[in-house]
């Protein structure tokens, strides 16, 4: 199931999907949280210690240019292995991966 | 970033819960194929009311078959009057009603998760009775 939670700021979106996923997890079942919020407060409210969590860093994509001279990203990295090196654990088991920004300090 | 989130979300085998942008027109097809639901946090006051009545159609056209709203902030029968009017007229699904919820506020000045700081309020209760509605319509 994948369930998407969106909502004027301020509503409560942040603390709905926190707990959502912490109740789900608490019955048993693989949880995967993104913060797709450009302000990421969902670390926050799922209830993580939030100093020094590492976004997800640039080298995950690459530029590459197509056949019609267009430059686009491309990921370089599986989907599966960025959760894997980059998925944060928060309570519950629950798996955060900071979806909002990429690092740009470099390759982590 | 966003499709990448979006190719993300589509090879996750996880339950998958992705906390959105507030700002509609930052949702793309990228971000958004591969959800099953979109649950559109609503408050009892128009301008939230109308945030959710903008991103129904949006959600729409980017193929989100499963929209409802989830009220929050409930303080009175008016309170809940007033979503269910604007969501019926909206033809928007709304999954529950959440009260106004002291602890809410005091987690978050404590900088706690609601669910640390207390399990038992009637928020959390709630929110337990929405993850097995949700769980029972995926199951079915």
């Amino acid at each position: 199931m994948k369930i998407a939670i969106s909502g004027k700021g301020g509503a409560g979106k942040t603390t709905i999907s926190a707990t959502l996923a912490r109740l789900f997890a608490r019955q048993g079942v693989p949880v995967l949280a993104i913060d797709g919020d450009p302000n990421p407060n969902l670390s926050r409210a799922l209830g993580m210690d939030t100093d020094n969590l590492a976004a997800i860093p640039r080298s995950i994509v690459e530029r590459r240019t197509d056949e019609s001279g267009a430059v686009k990203l491309a990921l370089n990295t599986s989907p599966a292995d960025i959760i894997r090196q980059y998925g944060l654990q928060a309570p519950d088991g629950v798996t955060l991966l900071l979806g909002s920004r990429v690092d740009h300090a470099g390759a982590g | 970033m966003r499709s990448i989130i979006g190719e993300i979300v589509n090879e996750s085998t996880d339950l998958t819960l992705m906390d959105m942008e507030a700002s509609i027109e930052h949702m793309s097809r990228g971000t958004v194929r591969h959800i099953d639901k979109l649950l559109v946090v609503v408050e009892p006051y128009y301008r939230a009311l109308e945030t959710a009545g903008r991103i129904v159609p949006l959600a729409q056209e980017l193929g989100i078959n499963e929209i409802y709203a989830i009220a929050n902030k409930i303080r009175s029968a008016d309170d809940e009057q007033a979503v269910q009017s604007y969501c019926s007229n909206h033809h928007l699904n709304v999954i529950a009603m959440l009260p106004f919820d002291e602890n809410v506020l005091a987690a978050d000045r404590a900088g706690q998760a609601i669910l640390d700081y207390n399990r038992t309020s009637p928020v959390v209760a709630k929110l337990t009775a929405v993850a097995d509605l949700l769980q029972r319509q995926a199951a079915a």
